[in-house]
């Protein structure tokens, strides 16, 4: 028999797919089905949180972006 | 369409069916909503069917369509469900028993006097013309505009008290302990739209207050209808108004969409920002004809000289959101789009569809003759730069999987596909996902009974 | 903040498509109404209150349609919407009116919409001083009469002005060309320099006027070039070149069998826009009648002569050999045996039905006439 579920589908890259993954082995309690390499399926009251903490992880990570803003300003 | 997350005018879709069986009731509404909220082929069928006596089979509907547009049948069928314009009873069509016979009024003219506004018998002793209609509408409503962009200039007076209340109501504005009433970033996007989206977003948000008030939504929506199928530069009499329409005029008059000498007086004059209500075409040119004349440059980031005519506090303002200004002279103000600024407005929830369609909307005549109006180069790297950031797209909805054979699996992907809500499906493992699930259920389970 | 999320940025807008133009033509002869009627019980005024509110609907469809009706008159073509400039714009019907029937229009007045008050009022007036203008004797002179070549050449025209700008389709790369550009609807512009769709529909009671057949040949040709869709409401005589029109153009010709409902007909049929029958199966007529009139007495005919240089059509050899189009002397030696028994294979080539289409029938004359005969 069909089954449906109801949740968000998210699309990304395997990059940041990955760092979902990690997100979710600790509380195991965001991610509903990993379909593939850059698609899963989160439950819908966790995307506001999801959110939040992967843009927390990047921005741990890309300190670049400012870094090449400060020196555009330079050049006016 | 539409993206912001504010209220727009397909928020009226999520009406129940209680309230559109009432709003059907008036002639000028049946028109206003097949005119605004059908698609086109939906408008086909509801006029093959007006004057059809009896129900039309699905069959013969379907049989009017070529085989290879099915995704827009679907479409237009799904409309007109929605809206609750058609009934489907035994493998017939049905318009809507009201709907249909206050449309038939709308066409033939047999409606009761006054269902399309009833124009005033006497003369008017201070009868005013269109231009000054003009004038009153823009000076209205760019006072609320200048207002939320936060300068009041001597020429333009701070707004009424209800519109402040409204802003606020809307999370346009916010209540700010150090600087009194500030901008939200909904009232940035809301900024950036076309005049005849922001009248209507205004106007979704004094309903959802209205609503509050026990005021009768479809007593307002009713009205609003009407105002757009008035004829400019006519005035009317307010003896055919309901009372809570009568009520709403005071406010109506505050935005600019109809103008009364006095609040006494019983006769109204709508104006073109009224007129324009249940019409596509851009009723006036967003707050003031702007300029931007646009040369793509060497530098990778791009560059805009952007001019205004009236140099106007307001639009520099709007500027200000997405570009740095550089400098300011009496006719010609020049700003800079960087990856920054853009980057920073996107920051503030707006997108570049808004910034460009902004820019195209007001673009100088001069600007204007080119095809297409902005140079691509600055069109595509407004939108790169707005996905450089974006990491992840989410869609809510549904995942069907475990289907019991193959040929059901491939059946329910195609209809799925047919109406449009199919979003990602994996072939190998037989699962798809969709963005609305009510009718593939409903599919799923019709296909079950007829296989029995 | 939603800055990781890009969903509601990948939701791009479909381009917005141009409005219609609807022209509507229609047949005013009064003989010819009142023959049809005692057929078919469709009064003129009950045919004409169902056209407009087929225009009505029309315009109901988007803001920016206009629509214009044009009269196909015994003694010429009038517009009827929108009046000429510079005429009398009073409705003769006006001055008979008690001031209790005035209110009573006031009242009618407000329960239209306006953009349908508007047309309605100005066809209905403009028919009434077409008719006071027309006297019974000019009626009956000329029963039958119609000037379709005339009513499509203005309606193309009207066409050209509105939709291309005057251009007639051509202006379009031409760059700085500020008039193919510039729309009153908000400067939207096809590819084409088209700032507007176009149609026309044909409702006709009267024959073939096969006096015509050269310039209403000449206007479907036209209209082909210009795209504009040509729509045939035949309510009596099956006629020839109006199914020619339609299948040239890609309209839809019918001939209703109940007239009595032309609602529905016109409702079904010729309502759907340009949009609407990309992805609509309309009903038409498929086997058309694809005869041609000659050129010397203007008679339909299913054989034929052709000039093998102009390819002109002729019901019998011209007068002198001489092709009364390009002047060309033609060799009629060979066509002595047209009309006796035939005996030789290649004669029979001759006999071909022009109707398959002009140039091979021209070519079949073409082949044969320079040979030498034996």
């Amino acid at each position: 028999m069909v089954r449906a579920i109801k949740g968000v589908l998210v699309e990304c890259d395997p990059s940041i797919k990955a760092i979902i993954l990690d997100i979710d082995s600790k509380t195991h309690d965001i991610i509903v089905e990993n379909l593939d390499e850059s698609h899963l399926i989160i439950k819908d009251n966790k995307v506001a949180e999801l959110k939040r903490i992967l843009e927390e992880r990047l921005n741990e990570h890309t300190k670049v972006d400012s870094l090449e803003e400060e020196e555009e300003e330079e050049d006016d | 369409m539409n993206s912001q997350a504010m209220k727009s005018f397909e928020h009226l879709e999520g009406l129940s069916e209680a309230i559109f069986k009432r709003l059907y009731q008036q002639p000028a509404t049946a028109l206003a909503v097949f005119r605004r909220m059908l698609p086109n082929l939906a408008k086909t069928f509801v006029m093959a069917m007006l004057f059809n006596p009896d129900p039309v089979p699905v069959s013969s509907l379907e049989a009017f369509v070529r085989p290879d547009q099915n995704r827009l049948k679907e479409e237009a069928f799904g409309k007109l469900r929605q809206l609750y314009i058609v009934t489907e009873r035994q493998g017939t069509f049905a318009l809507d028993a009201t709907f249909k016979v206050e449309l038939r009024k709308a066409l033939t003219g047999g409606g009761s006097p006054g269902s399309f506004g009833l124009p005033c018998d006497t003369e008017d002793k201070n009868r005013v013309d269109i231009s000054f209609l003009d004038r009153y509408a823009a000076e209205q409503w760019e006072s609320i505009l200048h207002f939320m962009v936060g300068n009041e200039t001597q020429s333009s007076q701070r707004p009424s008290e209800g519109v402040v209340r409204l802003l606020l109501h809307g999370k346009l504005m916010e209540q700010n302990r150090a600087s009194g009433t500030v901008i939200t970033q909904l009232g940035f996007s809301f900024l950036l739209q076309e005049v005849n989206s922001q009248v209507w977003t205004l106007l979704l948000l004094y309903l959802d207050m209205a609503e509050q008030l026990r005021m009768d939504p479809v007593d307002i929506l009713h009205f609003l209808f009407l105002l757009g199928s008035l004829e400019l530069g006519q005035d009317y009499d307010m003896k055919s108004l309901t009372p809570t329409q009568k009520g709403m005029l005071e406010d109506l008059r505050d935005y600019g969409i109809v103008y009364q000498r006095k609040s006494s007086s019983r006769r109204f004059y709508p104006t073109r920002l009224a007129t324009g209500l249940t019409s596509e075409i851009r009723s006036l040119r967003s707050p003031a004809a702007t300029l931007a004349n646009a040369t793509p440059g060497n530098d990778e980031n791009g560059f805009l000289i952007i001019e205004t005519n009236y140099h106007s506090p307001l639009q520099i303002a709007v500027l200000n959101l997405f570009a740095r200004l550089i400098s300011r002279f009496p006719n010609l103000v020049t700003a800079r789009i960087t990856r920054e600024s853009i980057r920073q407005a996107i920051g503030k929830g707006i997108t570049a569809e808004q910034i460009i369609d902004y820019m195209t909307a007001n673009a100088h005549p001069q600007l204007r003759k080119n095809s297409p109006v902005l140079p691509p180069t600055v069109v595509d790297q407004i939108r790169l730069w707005q996905i450089e950031g974006e990491r992840m797209k989410v869609t809510s909805g549904y995942l069907f999987k475990e289907f019991a054979t193959n040929a059901e699996f491939n059946a329910v992907c195609k209809y799925a596909d047919d109406i449009g809500v199919l979003v990602w499906i994996d072939k190998n493992k037989g699962m798809l996902f969709v963005s609305k699930h009510e009718q593939i259920a409903d599919y799923i389970r019709k296909r079950a009974q007829s296989n029995r | 903040m939603d800055k990781v999320d890009g969903t509601e940025h990948y939701n791009f807008k479909a381009p917005a498509d141009l409005a219609t133009l609807q022209v509507i033509i229609l047949d005013t002869n009064p003989l010819a109404w009142a023959t049809f009627e005692k057929s078919s019980s469709l009064s003129f005024p009950a045919a004409l209150s169902q056209l407009l509110i087929f225009a009505n609907a029309h315009l109901a469809f988007s803001q920016s349609n206009r629509c214009a009706v044009i009269a196909n008159h015994i003694d010429g073509v009038h517009f009827l919407s929108p009046a000429d400039p510079g005429t009398d714009h009073r409705d003769p019907g006006e001055a008979d009116l008690t001031p209790e029937d005035l209110k009573e229009i006031a009242n009618q007045n407000a329960s239209k919409y306006r953009v349908f008050r508007l047309l309605e009022d100005e066809v209905r007036a403009s028919y009434r001083r077409l008719i006071k203008n027309t006297t019974p004797e000019a009626v009956m002179a000329c029963p039958n009469s119609s000037y379709l070549a005339g009513a499509l050449s203005a309606a193309l025209t009207y066409i050209n002005r509105i939709c291309f700008g005057g251009t007639g389709g051509r202006s379009s790369g031409v760059p700085g060309d500020e008039k193919s550009k510039v729309n009153s609807a908000g400067g939207k512009v096809d590819e084409t320099g088209r700032t507007m769709h176009a149609k026309i529909l044909v409702v006709s009671v009267t024959p073939d006027p096969a006096n015509q057949y050269i310039p209403v040949m000449n206007s479907i040709f036209a209209a082909q070039r210009l795209k504009v869709p040509i729509d045939v409401c035949k309510l009596r005589d099956s006629t020839v070149f109006l199914q020619q029109a339609a299948d040239a153009t890609g309209g839809v010709y019918m001939e209703p069998e109940h007239p009595q409902g032309l609602i529905q007909y016109l409702m079904m049929g010729f309502l759907p826009d340009h949009l609407a029958r990309q992805s609509l199966i309309l009903p038409t007529k498929v086997d058309v009648d694809f005869r041609a009139a000659c050129f010397c007495h203007k008679k339909v005919l299913d054989i034929g002569f052709v000039c093998s240089v102009c390819l002109s059509i002729f019901c019998e050899p011209p007068q002198g050999a001489v092709c009364s189009t390009c002047q060309v002397k033609l060799d009629v030696t060979s066509l002595e045996n047209i009309g006796k028994p035939v005996v030789l294979p290649p004669k029979k080539k001759k006999k071909k039905k022009a109707i398959d289409s002009l140039p091979e029938s021209g070519v079949a004359s073409a082949a044969e006439s320079p040979v030498p005969t034996e």
